[in-house]
C-alpha cells in the first residue's frame, strides 16, 4: 500500500445553495397541514413563588384557543430533565424562576395563541429568590455535595512559595442566540404515533423524552432534523418545547406548530454557566506554579441538566495547557432561581481555562514579565511535565510549536515593546496586547455517550443514501462526512444524499455535541460503507475469480489490479445476485475510560490546540475599545474541508469574544431577566470583528489516534481562543497605572467594566 | 379618490389586496400568505435582520432599492412598492443571482438561518451602489446578526463584488418594472378592516381632514417604535396614520440660516445631507439603527415618539433645532429645547404633527457628539453627547450641551453650560465644569449602564471634548 492520503478539499456547505436561495426548510418552514394547530406557553411572572391559583377561564374563552393544557393533562413523566429530575413541565405547586412555564394553549393562527396567554390570572405567595453565586453561596443554595479534587500538597507548596497571590475572578454568562429559535412541529399519527420535527441538537432524547411524557414506548415517537439554525449547545437539552408540543398534539389530536418568540426563548430556556472563583497561588521568579488552590463556583440554575457535567469539564480545562504539580480544587453548584444553565461551547472548559489565564496573567504582572514568558514556563512538555491532574498523560502535545510559530508570525515580541512606547505617547487611547494558548480535551466525558450509528444504502442506479446520528447545525457535518464516504467509495461527491436526521433509521443517538459529531458519526459511516464493501468485494472474488487482491475505489470504479469494474454495472450486477448493498454501521471511541469519583483516568482520546494574538485600543475616557488585529494558529488535525475548518475557527472566535466583552445578561434582584431580546442583549454585529484577522490552519498538524481522515474537530475550542481579547484588554488597562498595579476586572470586559477598572487604578495611583 | 386596495408588484405581478389588516406585518404576510418561508423572523423587532426584505420603490425614472425589516413593517407600507424576497433573487432557470453566488463561493454561510437576510442587505447593497468598500459592506450588513461565520467570510462575499459585472436580471427587467409601479402608485388608502383603519393620504391637505374625523390616531412614520406594539406586547393598533406617503413632508431645504428637513424625511437621507455641515451628526446617525431602520425610521419620527435614548435630539437640542408644527388651523414654530415635557411626553397637542425641522447652521461654531453604547453597530445609546460652542479668542462666549440617556428626556446640560460661558478655554475650567454635570443629571442603572458609568463618561465626554478642540484631532478608537 501507498502512503496514506488524505482528503482535503474545499467544497461548500452541503446546504449552501439553498441556505442563500430561501430553500432550506427549518422546523418553522415546514408547511403544515389544513388543520393544523399553533401553541403558547404560558409563563410564571415570579422567579420563586408558590403557585396559589391559576385561573385559565380568560384564556380558554379566548379568540381562536381549542385547548388549555396544565399539568393536569401530562398521561407520563412531568419533567424533562435529561439527567436528573429537576425540571418541570409545568410545575405543581412552585415556581423556580421568572419564566418558567406553567400552561400552554393550542389555537387556529400563533397570534392568537400568543394573545390568549396572555390573559391567564394567576396568583402567587411570593418566596425569597437566590439569584446571583453570591447569594447561593451565603445561603448555601447548591445542588450537589461540593466536589473535592486534588493532586500532590498545594497548601504546602504555596507556604513554601517564594511569591503569591490571592483573588478572585468572574467570567459572566451567555445567551447562545441562535439565529433560530426554539420550535417544534407535531403530527399525530395512527396507534398513537407521533412524527416529531424539533430543533434540537439531539432528537433521540426529544424522542425518549416526549415518550416518557405521553407514557408510551419511544418505538411511538418518530424525530426527524434536517437542520437547525444555530444550537451552540442551547438545543442540547431544553426538550420543554418539543414535549409540551406533543402534549397539544396529543390532547387535540391535531398537527401543532409550537415555535417561541425570541424574547420566550431568551426567558426560558437556559445560557452559559457564570463562574466564580478565589484562587491562593504560589509561584517562583520565574512564574512557574508551584501550587494553587481554588474555589470554583458556577450559577446552575434552578436545576441540575447537564451541570454536573459541565462542571467536571471545567474541573478537567482548569489546567489548559499548564503542568500544575500541586493542586486543589473545590467545586460548588449553586441552585438559584434563574433559568437551568446549560450546555453552550465550550461546555465550562472555557470557564475553567479563563480562570487559570487569570491566574498566570495576574502572576505576570506581579513579576513584570511578559506574560507570554510566563506562559511558556508554565507549558505541558513532552517528555516530562506531561501529565494531567487528572493522570491522562498527553502524548499529542504540540502547544510549544504553535505558540512559538505564532510569537513569530504575529512579530508578537516587537509588538509588545512598541505598544508599550505608543502607551507612553498616548494618554486617552491605550494600546494591549495578549497571545493565549488553548489545549482542549475531546470526548464526552460520560464514557457511554461516545458511540454512534449510521444507516447507509446504495441503491440499484449506483446512487448512495446516508444517515447517520449527527445535527447538522451550521456546522457542516453532512458535507463532511458526505465527503468521507464518497471518498471511500471513489465517487464523486454529488452521488452520495444524507436526509434529515431520523431516529428511525438510527437509533439510541447522543447529542450532537462535545465537537465529536463528525468523529463519531463519520466512522460510524464508513463502517457501514465498510460492511458493504466487504459484500460487494465478496461477491466480485467469487464470481470473477480474484484471489487476495484487496481493491481500490477510485473514479467510479473498483480496481482489483488490472480488473476494473464499473461502479454503476457492479451495483447492479451485485443487485441480481442477490448481494445486500445496505448496511448500519456502528463506532464507539476506543481507549478512554473515567473514573468520576476519583477523578483519574483518560477521559479524552485527544486533544486539540491552538494559540492567538490579539491587540486593542481602549479609550481610557468611555471604556470603547476596538480589536486591531487577531493572528492565530489553530490545529485541526488533516482538515477534510480547510474551508469549513476555517468557518468554525472565525465563528467560534467571533463568539469566543461575543462572551468576553459585549454580551452582559442582567437580572433583577427578584430574580427578573432584563436581557432578553436583541435590542437589551447585544452579541457581536460586524464592526466588532478584528480589524486585521489572520487565520491559519496549523500546516504541520496530525492526530495521531486513530480519528476519521486524522482530522481534529474544530467545534468548540476556537471559542477560546478569544480569551486573547480579554487579556490585551487587561493589558491595555496596565498601562493606565505603567504597568505596575494588576487592573481587576471580571468578564465581559464591557466598556463599563473596563472604564471602572481603569478608575480603580487611577484611584490608587493619587 | 380614496382605496381600501394596497396594490404591490410581487414576482412581476400586481397584487391587490383589498382591505387586509393594517397591523399584519409584512414577515408574516411572506410566510403565511406568499407561504414563502426563505423569509425568516428571528427577533420581531428589527434588530437583528433574519427578515430583511428588499422594497423596490420608484424615484424619478429609477428603481431604489431598500433593505427593511418585514418583521416590524405593516402591509400598507407596500402600496405602490416592488416586494422582493430572497426566493425572488433566483433565475427562473434556477440560476443563482450574483449576490448568492458570492455568499456560496466565499462560505458565508453555516447554519444558514441568518443567511436570507444577508442576501438580501448585500443585495440592495449591489443594486444601488457601484463601488463595494470595507465601510459600505460593514453598514450595509450591519443590522445582520450571525452566530456562526464571524462575518469575515460574508465581508469577502461583499467584496468579491467588485470583480463582477453589474446586469443582473433586475437591470435586465426595468423597464417593465418602472412601468408597473407608475401604474400603481397614485391613490391615498384608506383601509378599514373590522375595526381597524388605516390611512395613507398624499397631501397635507387629506392629512388634516383625516385627522379631524379620527382625532384618536396613531402616526405612524417609519414605525420601527410604534410596531413593536403589535410584534411585542400583542396588541392591536386601531387607527394608523401613515405619514410616508406625503412627498410634502419628505424634503431637505437649507439658506443661509439653517437647514430645513421634513419630519417624514429618511434618516438616511438626511444623514448623507448633513454630513458636510456637522460631519458628527452624520457619524452618530450612521449608528442610530442597521441601515434597514434608517431606510423607513424618519427626523420627525424620532423627535415625536421623544425617547430618553433617541440620538438625534441630544444634537437638535445642542444646535437650538426649531419644529414647525402643523395644527388643523395653522402652523407655529417651537423651539426643540421648549418640547420634551417629561417621559415620553411632548408639546404635541392632539391633531398636531411636525412638518419639519429648521436647524440653524452656526459659521464659526465647533460642533461635536458622541454616542457610547455596549456594542459600535446597531445598539441603544447608554449615552449621547453633543457639544455646539462658539469660541473667540479662546473664549467660551456661547455653549449648549445635551445628552441623552442621562435623565427621562434628552436634556440640556444647562448648569454646567452656565459654568463654562464667558471662560477661558482652559482644562481647568473643563474640570470644574464637568463636576456641575452632578447637578444637571441623576440617570438611572438599567441593562444598558450603571447611573455611575453615565455620569462619568458625562464627565469624560466634556473632557474629551475639550482636548479635541485644543489638539484638533479626533481622540476616538472608533
Amino acid at each position: 500500500m501507498s502512503k496514506e492520503t488524505f482528503i482535503n478539499k474545499t467544497r461548500p456547505h452541503d446546504s449552501a445553495y439553498k441556505h442563500v436561495s430561501g430553500f432550506a426548510d427549518y422546523t418553522d418552514d415546514i408547511k403544515e397541514p389544513k388543520d393544523t394547530l399553533y401553541g403558547a406557553i404560558g409563563l410564571s411572572k415570579k422567579a420563586h413563588a408558590i403557585i396559589r391559583k391559576i385561573d385559565l377561564n380568560k384564556v380558554k374563552s379566548s379568540e381562536g384557543v381549542i385547548s388549555v393544557i396544565t399539568n393536569k393533562d401530562i398521561p407520563g413523566r412531568n419533567d424533562v430533565g435529561p439527567v436528573f429530575d429537576g425540571d418541570p413541565i409545568f410545575p405543581e405547586k412552585k415556581v423556580e424562576f421568572y419564566g418558567q412555564p406553567l400552561f400552554a394553549v393550542a389555537a387556529t393562527t400563533i397570534e392568537l395563541a400568543r394573545k390568549a396567554v396572555m390573559k391567564a390570572k394567576i396568583t402567587y405567595k411570593n418566596l425569597k429568590p437566590v439569584v446571583t453565586i453570591k447569594d447561593a453561596l451565603d445561603k448555601n443554595s447548591l445542588l450537589f455535595k461540593v466536589k473535592k479534587i486534588k493532586r500532590g500538597n498545594a497548601s504546602k507548596k504555596i507556604i513554601n512559595s517564594k511569591n503569591s497571590l490571592k483573588g478572585n475572578f468572574t467570567t459572566g454568562s451567555q445567551e447562545h442566540f441562535y439565529l433560530e429559535g426554539q420550535a417544534a412541529f407535531v403530527i399525530p399519527k395512527e396507534d398513537n404515533n407521533f412524527l416529531v420535527y424539533s430543533s434540537t441538537q439531539h432528537p433521540s432524547e426529544t424522542q425518549q423524552l416526549i415518550a416518557k411524557t405521553l407514557n408510551q414506548k419511544s418505538n411511538s415517537i418518530n424525530v426527524l432534523v434536517r437542520r437547525i439554525g444555530g444550537g451552540f449547545g442551547g438545543k442540547e437539552t431544553n426538550f420543554m418545547t418539543s414535549c409540551i408540543c406533543a402534549l397539544l398534539s396529543r390532547k387535540t389530536g391535531k398537527p401543532v406548530k409550537l415555535r417561541l418568540d425570541r424574547d420566550e426563548d431568551i426567558i426560558i430556556t437556559g445560557k452559559r454557566h457564570e463562574f466564580y472563583s478565589e484562587y491562593e497561588v504560589g509561584f517562583n521568579d520565574d512564574g512557574i506554579i508551584q501550587g494553587l488552590k481554588l474555589k470554583l463556583a458556577s450559577n446552575c440554575g434552578m436545576s441540575p441538566d447537564l451541570s454536573l457535567a459541565i462542571n467536571e469539564r471545567a474541573l478537567l480545562h482548569i489546567d489548559n495547557a499548564y503542568f500544575i504539580s500541586d493542586l486543589e480544587v473545590a467545586n460548588y453548584l449553586c441552585k438559584t432561581n434563574t433559568s437551568s444553565s446549560t450546555a453552550f461551547r465550550g461546555f465550562g472548559g472555557n470557564q475553567g481555562m479563563m480562570a487559570i489565564e487569570n491566574i498566570i496573567d495576574n502572576i505576570s504582572r506581579n513579576l513584570k514579565k511578559d506574560p507570554s514568558t510566563i506562559r511558556k514556563n508554565n507549558f505541558y512538555q513532552k517528555n516530562s511535565k506531561n501529565i494531567t491532574h487528572y493522570g491522562m498523560k498527553i502524548n499529542d502535545n504540540v502547544i510549544n510549536e504553535i505558540f512559538n510559530k505564532l510569537e513569530k508570525k504575529s512579530n508578537y515580541k516587537k509588538r509588545y515593546l512598541q505598544i508599550k512606547k505608543f502607551n507612553k505617547k498616548n494618554k486617552y487611547k491605550k494600546k494591549g496586547i495578549a497571545i493565549t494558548p488553548l489545549k482542549f480535551g475531546v470526548s464526552f466525558t460520560t464514557i457511554h455517550l461516545n458511540q454512534a450509528g449510521a444507516l447507509v444504502h446504495i441503491y440499484i442506479d449506483g446512487s448512495v443514501h446516508l444517515n447517520h446520528g449527527g445535527i447538522e447545525m451550521g456546522q457542516g457535518t453532512h458535507t463532511k462526512i458526505a465527503q468521507l464516504v464518497a471518498n471511500s467509495l471513489g465517487l464523486p461527491y454529488d452521488q452520495v444524499h444524507i436526509s434529515s436526521t431520523n431516529t428511525s433509521k438510527v437509533p439510541n443517538t447522543s447529542a450532537s455535541a462535545a465537537s465529536s459529531t463528525t468523529d463519531l458519526n463519520g466512522a460510524a459511516a464508513l463502517n457501514a460503507i465498510s460492511n458493504i464493501k466487504s459484500n460487494l468485494e465478496n461477491f466480485i472474488k467469487l464470481k470473477y475469480k480474484i484471489y487476495n487482491k484487496n481493491p481500490i475505489y477510485k473514479d467510479q470504479y473498483i480496481k482489483f489490479g488490472n480488473k476494473n469494474f464499473e461502479f454503476k454495472k457492479i451495483i447492479k450486477e451485485a443487485y441480481l445476485n442477490r448481494v445486500s448493498l445496505s448496511s448500519t454501521g456502528f463506532y464507539s471511541t476506543p481507549k478512554i475510560n473515567f473514573d468520576k469519583k476519583n477523578f483519574k483516568g483518560r477521559p479524552f482520546l485527544y486533544f486539540c490546540y491552538g494559540a492567538a494574538v490579539s491587540e486593542v485600543c481602549v479609550d481610557t475616557l468611555t471604556g470603547e475599545n476596538v480589536l486591531e488585529r487577531v493572528d492565530i494558529i489553530h490545529d485541526v488535525g488533516k482538515a477534510i474541508n480547510p474551508a469549513l475548518e476555517l468557518g468554525q475557527i472565525e465563528g467560534g472566535f467571533v463568539q469566543g469574544q461575543g462572551w468576553l466583552t459585549i454580551e452582559e445578561l442582567n437580572w433583577k434582584p427578584n430574580g427578573q431577566i432584563t436581557t432578553f431580546s436583541p435590542s437589551t442583549y447585544k452579541i457581536p454585529a460586524v464592526s466588532d470583528i478584528p480589524k486585521i484577522f489572520n487565520v491559519e490552519i496549523f500546516k504541520e498538524g496530525i492526530n495521531i489516534e486513530k480519528v476519521v481522515n486524522k482530522a481534529k474537530t474544530t467545534g468548540e475550542p476556537p471559542l477560546m481562543l478569544a480569551m486573547s481579547v480579554f487579556y490585551a484588554i487587561k493589558d491595555a488597562i496596565a498601562s493606565v497605572g505603567n504597568y505596575n498595579i494588576i487592573p481587576e476586572i471580571d468578564a465581559p470586559a464591557t466598556p463599563e467594566k473596563i472604564l471602572m477598572s481603569i478608575n480603580k487604578i487611577k484611584n490608587k495611583i493619587l | 379618490m380614496d382605496s381600501g386596495v394596497v396594490k404591490l408588484l410581487f414576482n412581476d405581478k400586481i397584487l391587490e389586496l383589498s382591505n387586509p389588516d393594517p397591523n399584519q406585518t409584512i414577515l408574516n404576510f411572506i410566510r403565511t400568505e406568499l407561504k414563502k418561508t426563505g423569509t425568516k423572523e428571528g427577533c420581531a423587532e428589527g434588530a437583528c435582520g433574519a427578515c430583511t426584505v428588499v422594497v423596490g420603490e420608484l424615484n424619478k425614472n429609477n428603481i431604489e432599492y431598500k433593505a427593511v425589516n418585514a418583521c416590524i413593517s405593516f402591509l400598507p407600507f407596500l402600496n405602490g412598492k416592488q416586494l422582493l424576497v430572497v426566493e425572488n433573487l433566483i433565475s427562473k432557470e434556477g440560476k443563482l443571482h450574483p449576490v448568492q453566488e458570492a455568499m456560496v463561493k466565499y462560505h458565508g454561510s453555516q447554519c444558514g438561518f441568518c443567511t436570507p437576510g444577508f442576501v438580501m442587505s448585500l443585495f440592495s447593497m449591489y443594486k444601488n451602489h457601484g463601488n463595494y468598500n470595507n465601510e459600505l459592506i460593514k453598514d450595509s450588513i450591519s443590522g445582520n446578526l450571525c452566530r456562526c461565520t464571524g462575518y469575515r467570510s460574508i465581508i469577502d462575499a461583499g467584496k468579491s463584488l467588485n470583480r463582477i459585472s453589474k446586469i443582473d436580471q433586475f437591470s435586465k427587467n426595468k423597464k417593465k418594472i418602472i412601468k408597473l409601479l407608475k401604474k400603481i402608485n397614485s391613490k391615498n388608502i384608506f383601509i378599514t378592516n373590522q375595526d381597524k383603519k388605516y390611512f395613507s393620504p398624499k397631501t397635507i391637505k387629506d392629512l388634516k381632514k383625516i385627522i379631524k374625523k379620527n382625532p384618536n390616531s396613531n402616526f405612524l412614520s417609519g414605525g420601527t417604535d410604534l410596531s413593536l406594539k403589535v410584534t411585542k406586547e400583542r396588541k392591536d393598533i386601531q387607527n394608523i396614520i401613515n405619514l410616508k406617503d406625503i412627498k410634502e413632508l419628505d424634503f431637505i431645504k437649507k439658506n443661509k440660516k439653517f437647514i430645513e428637513v421634513g419630519a417624514a424625511t429618511s434618516l438616511i437621507k438626511f444623514e448623507k445631507f448633513i454630513k458636510k455641515h456637522y460631519s458628527d451628526f452624520n457619524s452618530v446617525l450612521k449608528r442610530y439603527g442597521s441601515i434597514q431602520i434608517r431606510n423607513v425610521g424618519t427626523m420627525g419620527g424620532n423627535i415625536a415618539t421623544a425617547s430618553p435614548i433617541g440620538d438625534t435630539l441630544p444634537i437638535l437640542l445642542s444646535l437650538n433645532a426649531e419644529l414647525v408644527i402643523e395644527t388643523l388651523k395653522n402652523r407655529k414654530i417651537l423651539s426643540i429645547n421648549e418640547f420634551f415635557i417629561s417621559y415620553r411626553k411632548t408639546k404635541l397637542k392632539k391633531g398636531e404633527f411636525i412638518y419639519s425641522i429648521r436647524i440653524p447652521l452656526y459659521k464659526n461654531n465647533i460642533f461635536k457628539a458622541y454616542k457610547i453604547s455596549k456594542r459600535f453597530d446597531d445598539d441603544i445609546s447608554s449615552l449621547c453627547a453633543s457639544f455646539n460652542m462658539e469660541i473667540n479668542n479662546n473664549k467660551i462666549i456661547n455653549i449648549f450641551i445635551a445628552f441623552g440617556g442621562m435623565a427621562e428626556i434628552p436634556k440640556r446640560a444647562k448648569i454646567c453650560e452656565k459654568s463654562l460661558k464667558n471662560k477661558h478655554l482652559s482644562i481647568d475650567v473643563f474640570l470644574k465644569a464637568r463636576n456641575y454635570l452632578e447637578k444637571d443629571f441623576n440617570p438611572i442603572d438599567d441593562m444598558r449602564a450603571s447611573k455611575n458609568y453615565r455620569l462619568e463618561v458625562a464627565k469624560n465626554l466634556l473632557i474629551k471634548c475639550f482636548h479635541e478642540i485644543k489638539s484638533k484631532k479626533l481622540l476616538r478608537v472608533n
